[in-house]
């Protein structure tokens, strides 16, 4: 696994690794998280909401764990043991794929937009209600695969 | 202590469908002096056109000239100042001359006043308690107050039904947030309710332009025959208050005498159904039933999963504790626009007809325009069609969902000679204005007290009052508020020679009483096959098999829909579902995939059941619990009786063999620590409200054990009307919006014959 190069002009060596890492934590591509509109604002989030020291910690293991990967199932392995069976690595980790799926950190939504692109609503092949509504009568036929 | 305000003919508190139903209704008719009756103003525009037609213009040119009788002098006197002043802005803006302006705004003024020269118009005053930016209902406030509620609904963390709209300390809402076991005898009071129980009730209301139909879910079925005579039928009679003596339940009208009113409220509200489609257990035919009808706009197509679930359950039926149950799987009627139906045809009016010594409405269809679907309160053209943004309840982004917002503009817009919307003067809206008493003298409601805050953040308000000595009082706030105001007013009567204490309207001491709700009892499974929930209105599919039946003498009908939106509600998906995978340590591509399995079959069977009247299921008052305004907070005694909890437990069996049959793995769990949870034959069933607060002032044929009569008319005042769904006698298995509308449009005729001494 290759840490891709900066995307977004994030003056931050360790961006590119949390975005490295949500891609393996969440089953979305760095692309399809890039769509969401708000990895930055994520980033900065977390920054200014968790003890920096922690989150560093959290970036470092991952950063190994990404580095040392060659193969998807290394990477599933390497995360099992550094991250999932650590539980104060599990704990941030729980709390990214909750930002990515729900749209909110501890409970809260981060803004408006965060809970309109939760990507829990693209894996039940369905839209976040009162947002991005499909229109009339498309509830009445089985939806578009979006796996395709 | 403020001096009273100017006179009004009909002061109506609250603007929720009923308040805007009735100011709608009135607004569209006026006082003919010639003819000595009321007539729809389309009826009189066109007289007056022809009146206007044999008026030589050229020798009207200066205000002073107005032939105005002396009852206007002072609204010409003001509307002279405005014109003036808007004469003198005009001018300066576009560089004319005053005088040229002065002739053609002159003119206009002219018309205006000459009209009331023949036709008198109702004055009305609406109070609101919520928020002065939810009854602004021009296009740029209405639309940017309701981005501010899509907004609140996005970050609200709980998406409840109270969640997109204000929280107000001065004029509070009960919600389903607060529910809470309790302890009896201590009251649990956190919420804006006092709930002494024994059970918690479970529903919520919204304070707030508009009321609860800005988040009610919009299925409209009406109810039927047989909900309006349950003793008749099955034998049923309920407990005398403060008694053991029972007494029969009256409903005094039946479903044939609200039948053409269910029709008014089905055009108001824009219901979307397919008539041919409807089956009910009953012993009417459908033909008897709807008669030669159909709904204004074409079915709402049923749900993906509806389709999966009638496939497995079609021409099956289920075995009760005593007889087979045939399940009929019927397409709900909504209040939700789809496309016109041509069948229809055109566009209707809803028409008081005189006829002597009274008024009967009738819905008039002799416009010229077809029927059309009406769009948000911003913009016609937005939500004209249901877009399937799956959220009605709490909001509709849209307004594609029938709210009641809808009406009050058209109370409150006119649409004059050239086709626009014109605002009526002659009805005014005083929001953040909480009605709290009502003064009696020599029987008539003689003043109504508020108190009126001054902003959204502090709880300053000013005491005013209005004399309502010569006008038609209607409080129309809800059916936990009514019942609240009217504890809240006493009166003195010389009895036998002594001075005794009265409250209002209840000198039946029905006040408050017979508080009914649907249990909604929830069951919820995995489909062997996706099924796409979340997707769609919430319910679009209901089982009506149980409406009604032989069963009703041994315990509760019920109607069960069938819910699109996955487990969210019994169970708080998806973020419930991603925190158990979370928990067994899944991520990546398994947990997707988990999510995609779990969340694609995810069903919702909901059994909405009917509660009886019972006396002491009541809203009380009490000096030691007050709000924020120094205004007395409802305090609710209510409890369940086995006739609703062994329903329950039908239900149960119903769902058990639905969900056998289906192929439906149940996740169904009841636990002692939820907010409403009962025990029953040793087995626990939990349930939720439905919303639907009902029954605190009950309508009937006799003042001895009814509030007010079949017109929603107090028997104790002759210019008091209580409307609401607080005068359903018993609660059937519908949705009760649709039912209320429709006797709420029927008392306008009681109301337009009332108002006639004033003119």
């Amino acid at each position: 696994m290759i840490i891709t190069n900066k995307i977004l002009n994030v003056d931050d060596y360790y961006f590119d690794v949390f975005m490295s890492i949500s891609q393996a934590l969440t089953g979305f591509t760095v692309n399809e998280l890039q769509s969401t509109g708000l990895t930055e604002t994520y980033y900065t989030y977390i920054l200014g909401n968790l003890d920096a020291g922690t989150f560093v910690e959290f970036l470092t293991v991952s950063k190994n764990v990404l580095e040392k990967s060659f193969t998807e199932d290394q990477l599933k392995n390497a995360i099992v043991s550094e991250i999932v069976m650590n539980p104060g690595m599990s704990d941030i980790a729980d709390k990214v794929i909750t930002l990515w799926y729900l749209g909110t950190w501890e409970g809260a939504y981060i803004n408006d937009l965060s809970y309109q692109e939760g990507l829990v609503w693209n894996v039940m092949n369905a839209h976040p209600p009162g947002a991005k509504q499909p229109g009339y009568k498309s509830w009445a036929v089985e939806p578009v695969n979006s796996n395709s | 202590m403020r001096k009273p305000t100017h006179k009004k003919d009909v002061i109506i508190v609250g603007t929720g469908i009923a308040g805007s139903l009735i100011a709608k209704l009135l607004t569209d008719h006026v006082y003919s002096v010639n003819g000595k009756k009321f007539i729809h103003r389309t009826a009189a525009n066109l007289r007056f056109k022809e009146i206007l037609a044999e008026i030589d213009f050229e020798s009207v040119k200066k205000l002073e000239h107005l032939p105005a009788s002396a009852s206007y002098q002072n609204e010409i006197n003001n509307s002279k100042d405005r014109t003036h002043k808007e004469i003198d802005a005009q001018a300066a803006k576009k560089n004319i001359d005053p005088k040229t302006l002065e002739n053609r705004i002159g003119l206009e003024l002219f018309k205006t006043y000459f009209f009331l020269e023949f036709y008198h118009e109702i004055s009305i005053l609406m109070y609101e308690a919520g928020l002065e930016a939810g009854v602004e209902l021009d296009s740029v406030s209405s639309m940017t107050n309701y981005t501010e509620y899509m907004r609140t609904f996005y970050t609200q963390e709980a998406k409840v039904p109270n969640s997109p709209y204000p929280n107000l300390k001065q004029a509070p809402s009960p919600n389903v947030l607060d529910v809470a076991q309790i302890t009896p005898p201590f009251p649990d009071k956190k919420g804006y309710l006092v709930q002494f129980g024994p059970m918690a009730f479970a529903s919520d209301a919204i304070r707030v332009g508009g009321g609860t139909t800005l988040h009610w879910l919009g299925t409209t079925p009406r109810m039927l025959p047989n909900d309006f005579r349950l003793t008749e039928k099955y034998g049923i009679e309920i407990n005398k208050p403060d008694s053991s003596d029972k007494s029969p339940i009256n409903w005094p009208i039946d479903y044939d005498t609200l039948k053409p009113y269910y029709e008014m409220a089905e055009f108001e509200i824009g219901v979307s159904g397919d008539v041919s489609k409807q089956e009910y257990p009953i012993d009417e035919s459908m033909e008897e039933y709807y008669g030669n009808y159909v709904f204004p706009m074409e079915e709402i197509p049923q749900s993906y999963m509806d389709n999966q679930i009638i496939k497995g359950l079609k021409d099956t039926s289920v075995k009760l504790n005593f007889e087979e149950i045939q399940l009929l799987l019927v397409p709900s009627p909504q209040g939700r626009n789809s496309a016109p139906n041509l069948r229809y045809g055109n566009t209707k009016v809803i028409r008081a007809k005189y006829k002597k010594p009274g008024y009967s409405l009738v819905l008039d269809d002799s416009e010229k325009e077809e029927y059309k679907a009406l769009g948000s309160i911003w913009n016609p053209y937005m939500g004209e069609r249901c877009e399937g943004n799956a959220s009605c309840v709490p909001i509709c982004p849209v307004q594609a969902k029938y709210n009641a917002l809808k009406t009050l503009k058209k109370a409150l817009y006119k649409i004059n000679e050239n086709d626009n919307l014109k605002r009526n003067p002659h009805i005014e809206i005083k929001a953040q204005s909480v009605v709290y008493r009502l003064s009696v003298d020599q029987k008539r409601i003689s003043k109504v007290h508020l108190r009126r805050y001054t902003s959204k953040e502090k709880t300053d308000f000013i005491e005013e009052f209005i004399d309502t000595s010569d006008s038609i009082v209607i409080l129309a706030a809800n059916a936990f508020e009514n019942p609240k105001i009217l504890l809240n007013s006493k009166y003195m009567v010389t009895e036998n020679g002594r001075q005794v204490e009265k409250t209002v309207a209840n000198n039946s001491d029905q006040v408050g009483r017979n508080l009914m709700d649907h249990m909604v009892m929830l069951t919820w499974g995995l489909f062997p096959e996706p099924v796409y929930s979340y997707r769609g209105p919430g319910s679009t599919t209901n089982i009506s098999s149980f409406r009604d039946g032989k069963f009703r003498s041994e315990f509760s009908a019920w109607i069960s829909p069938l819910d699109n939106w996955g487990w969210s509600w019994p169970a708080f998906s998806p973020g419930s579902d991603l925190s158990e995978f979370l928990g067994q340590g899944l991520f990546g591509t398994d947990l997707k995939e988990a999510l995609t399995y779990r969340l694609s079959r995810q069903v919702l069977f909901h059994f909405e059941i009917e509660q009886l009247p019972n006396p002491n299921n009541r809203v009380t008052i009490n000096n030691q619990y007050m709000d924020a305004l120094g205004i007395p907070r409802p305090v609710v005694h209510y409890e369940l009786t086995d006739y609703e909890k062994k329903a329950m437990e039908q239900a149960k069996l119903a769902s058990d063999q639905m969900f056998e049959r289906l192929g439906i793995q149940d996740f169904t769990k009841y636990n002692a620590t939820d907010p409403n949870t009962t025990v029953y034959n040793n087995v626990r069933y939990s349930y939720n409200g439905a919303g639907h607060i009902v029954g605190t002032h009950r309508m009937g044929s006799s003042p001895d054990d009814s509030v007010t009569d079949s017109y929603c008319k107090s028997w104790d005042h002759p210019n008091l009307y209580i409307v609401g769904a607080g005068n359903m006698t018993t609660l059937g298995t519908s949705n009760p919006t649709l039912t209320l509308s429709a006797f709420t449009i029927r008392s306008v005729e009681s109301i337009l014959t009332d108002l006639e001494a004033h003119f």
